[in-house]
């Protein structure tokens, strides 16, 4: 008997146990606006945000001081401009983990913040996992929306057509060029950029230095391989969901890449990993890099081919360099009849699923859409184009540096790298792996069979 | 005795049940903690999520995960490195240990050097070691990648294709990188290895090893004949030990190689941490971590039978 009842009692408490902490078996439901009880007047609400900045750190050699200093200056002027209703309390998260933390946040029930700082990359992971509240009809309602560039929304848009996130800034991808390295102009053409390859190799320098790991997860594939792909007029999908890798389009570019890559033309550290492949721009042995337009907020200290030195150590390097004309924007070179191609990433905000007060990110949105606050965010956290249109016209984007990339997007075809791939951090680790073995690992696979093979891999979890 | 009749209807249930009572804190905590997460990893790894949420399908995360190309060239990478690992780490730990043992001068100063290495985070260690042989820009690469010293043009450890491999499509042999993966890692397990066999040798009696050398033993006898095997179940013990922490280990891979160049240093662990926590798929990478888990249990369960061995001998 007496066993009998320590059995029942071991499996009550099992059982209490495990029920307390069981998930939930469907994500907590989105709180709509308007549901949360209306703070009694006087009441100050904590409004909670996940940047990658952290405003408590003030390091003047951190990567992230533009954002970091942005914090430290715009949260006293919301809690001025919100005083009595919102404070605003960061949380600062780490760029790489911030996709992570939130999707374990958000099933396990946990606490969220009210307002993500997000790009449309992590967009497929945090939709198909449920993180994301579907913000369709209240952007509609709101007076920016019109004014909002449609390719910005598009990034921002799930494959079930909602609005999953807000866009502020644009990040189109371009080839940062030191002029002196290519004294004819930087090629229009894959053979010209091939050509100056071979001269350049002559004189102990390479044309091209590029994100060639498999680093990041396969993160490359969103980059200068997506550059090539679409500059020869392939890409990676089919437009129904479907990877399409063996096309002639993209068998010519990978032989491309090859041609670089073996010849010689490309440096080794290209392909070491952890954005090591700058330091090749940095000193000028390489005399272009094809990469992101927020680029320049890392690429520095930098030396040009002249013996300029830019050593502020900070984003100022490549923008002085910009001005004084030693580094060129330029897109990346494009075979006879296509346009340049590009990726173009979006950066803004989400509201996760499970947000106490998501009034206030609604609030938040509104207050960084004002013509004051706009600019700011896209210059300085934004670090791209405004996706508001009429924010473009605005003074702060007639510089030198935003002149020459206004310039390149616009002879440029810039598109998401996934087009209509869902799954997309499981895309660009199959590509970049396959686009690595073809052009440095395994220079004599036929390229077709290996793109096949990556693509049928891919599509067989569809 | 009728007394004895009265105190024990005065101590009640609650006296009767005082072990189970005791115990209990420790049983809720290895609920919470180990029992729930292992039900629940087996749960996961039958669902898939979904946006709406979680929707069963069935053995499919196996069948995918055995779709995946990287898949099977993991289990290759894990074997090769297991192999690699435990083998440099119990060999050098075994000579250190030897050295050790004769009693040399600052024997204390060394062993407590010797110990640098472990208190060290493997993470730590992996940049640091990455740091040495960044190609065109790390500490050591003027002499890697002089062709002079290595011709014709000088290594990469970082970005070295893969050799061709011998045996169809085992990674074998493996690339630089992993090389380099294995020696990082030995170095870092050496210290705690070094000691345990420093233990283990200390307790080998001076008589037995006196009495082979009178016999007539030279050095490499005594230690082939009389030292390795009454140091036997010791040796067993680190080497599961080495798998167990190889097996499970991510910090070092992600640090020093991210599992490139290419795909040539994504062990299982690593694998498993991409595909949780990188592509957030944890249906998928539940029925890795299960996968794994079997190896681990087969693995303490030898570990547990060598120790129960030992002890009987003892």
């Amino acid at each position: 008997m007496k066993r009998l009842w320590t059995l029942m009692s071991m499996l009550v408490l099992a059982s209490l146990v495990l029920s307390a902490c069981v998930a939930p078996a469907t994500a907590p439901a989105a709180a709509p606006a308007g549901e949360e009880a209306a703070a009694p007047s006087g009441e100050v609400k904590d409004f909670i945000t996940w940047y990658q900045y952290d405003e408590k750190n003030e390091d003047p050699a951190s990567d992230e001081r533009v954002g970091n200093q942005y914090l430290r200056d715009t949260i006293p002027l919301f809690n001025e401009a919100f005083a009595g209703k919102w404070n605003w309390v960061n949380q600062p998260k780490a760029w790489d983990r911030m996709n992570a933390e939130l999707v374990a946040a958000v099933q396990a029930g946990g606490d969220v913040p009210d307002l993500f700082d997000m790009g449309s990359s992590g967009l497929s992971l945090l939709y198909q996992n449920g993180a994301l509240q579907d913000l369709s009809e209240w952007a509609k309602a709101q007076s920016w929306y019109a004014d909002m560039d449609p390719n910005a929304l598009k990034a921002c848009t799930g494959p079930d057509g909602g609005l999953y996130c807000i866009p502020i800034a644009e990040r189109p991808h371009l080839v940062y060029v030191w002029k002196d390295r290519f004294p004819e102009g930087f090629p229009t053409t894959p053979d010209g950029y091939l050509a100056a390859g071979e001269r350049l190799k002559g004189e102990g320098l390479y044309a091209m230095t590029f994100f060639g790991s498999t680093d990041f997860d396969g993160s490359g594939a969103t980059r200068a391989v997506f550059m090539t792909f679409a500059s020869f007029g392939g890409g990676y999908d089919d437009g129904q969901g479907n990877m399409l890798l063996n096309t002639p389009e993209n068998v010519a570019a990978v032989e491309f890449l090859r041609s670089m890559v073996q010849n010689g033309y490309v440096p080794e550290i290209a392909f070491a990993g952890g954005f090591q492949e700058e330091n090749a721009f940095k000193d000028a042995s390489a005399g272009s890099f094809p990469t992101g337009l927020f680029g320049y907020r890392y690429v520095n200290p930098l030396t040009a081919p002249n013996g300029t030195q830019y050593s502020k150590g900070n984003e100022e390097d490549m923008l002085d360099a910009i001005a004084a004309g030693d580094v060129i924007l330029a897109p990346f070179p494009a075979v006879e009849g296509q346009k340049p191609g590009c990726n173009n990433e979006v950066t803004g905000f989400g509201i996760p699923v499970g947000a106490k007060n998501p009034e206030a990110a609604q609030d938040y949105i509104n207050w960084i859409m004002s013509p004051e606050q706009n600019p700011d965010w896209v210059l300085r956290p934004g670090a791209g184009f405004p996706a508001l249109m009429s924010t473009r016209g605005l003074e702060q984007f007639q510089t030198p540096f935003y002149q020459q990339a206004g310039e390149v997007v616009a002879a440029s075809a810039c598109r998401p790298w996934h087009g209509s791939l869902e799954r997309r951090p499981e895309a660009q680790r199959l590509i970049m792996g396959a686009v690595y073995k073809l052009i440095k690992e395994d220079p004599t696979a036929d390229i077709a069979t290996v793109l096949q093979a990556t693509q049928d891999e891919y599509n067989a979890g569809n | 005795m009728q007394q004895t009749q009265i105190r024990k209807k005065r101590r009640g249930p609650f006296h009767t049940m005082l072990p189970f009572w005791l115990i209990l804190p420790t049983v809720l905590v290895l609920l919470a903690i180990q029992v729930y997460p292992a039900f629940y990893t087996i749960w996961l790894s039958l669902h898939e999520r979904q946006p709406q949420g979680w929707e069963y399908v069935g053995f499919n995360n196996f069948v995918r995960l055995f779709g995946m190309g990287v898949f099977g060239e993991s289990v290759g990478h894990t074997i090769v490195f297991l192999v690699g690992y435990t083998s440099l780490t119990l060999v050098l730990g075994f000579i250190i240990a030897l050295l050790l043992n004769r009693k040399l001068k600052l024997s204390g100063l060394y062993v407590t050097l010797l110990f640098i290495p472990w208190i060290i985070a493997d993470i730590i260690v992996g940049i640091v070691f990455r740091l040495l042989v960044v190609p065109d820009y790390g500490l050591l690469s003027g002499i890697l990648q002089n062709p002079a010293i290595f011709p014709p043009n000088g290594i990469s450890v970082l970005t070295a294709t893969r050799p061709p491999s011998w045996f169809g499509g085992f990674p074998f042999p493996p690339a630089l990188a992993m090389i380099y993966l294995i020696m990082a890692s030995a170095w870092r397990a050496l210290p705690f290895i070094t000691l345990l066999l420093l233990a283990a040798m200390q307790t080998v009696s001076n008589e037995v090893i006196e009495s082979s050398r009178m016999d007539g033993a030279n050095g490499w006898q005594v230690v082939r004949h009389m030292m390795i095997p009454l140091m036997l179940p010791t040796l067993v013990v680190a080497l599961f030990s080495l798998t167990l922490g190889g097996m499970n280990g991510v910090g070092m891979v992600f640090s020093l190689t991210g599992g490139g160049p290419g795909s040539a240093t994504e062990v299982l662990s690593y694998l498993l941490y991409v595909l949780g926590w990188s592509q957030l798929n944890f249906g998928r990478a539940a029925a890795l971590a299960m996968l794994i888990a079997v190896v681990n249990w087969i693995l303490i369960l030898g570990t547990l039978r060598v120790t129960r061995v030992e002890e009987r001998t003892n």
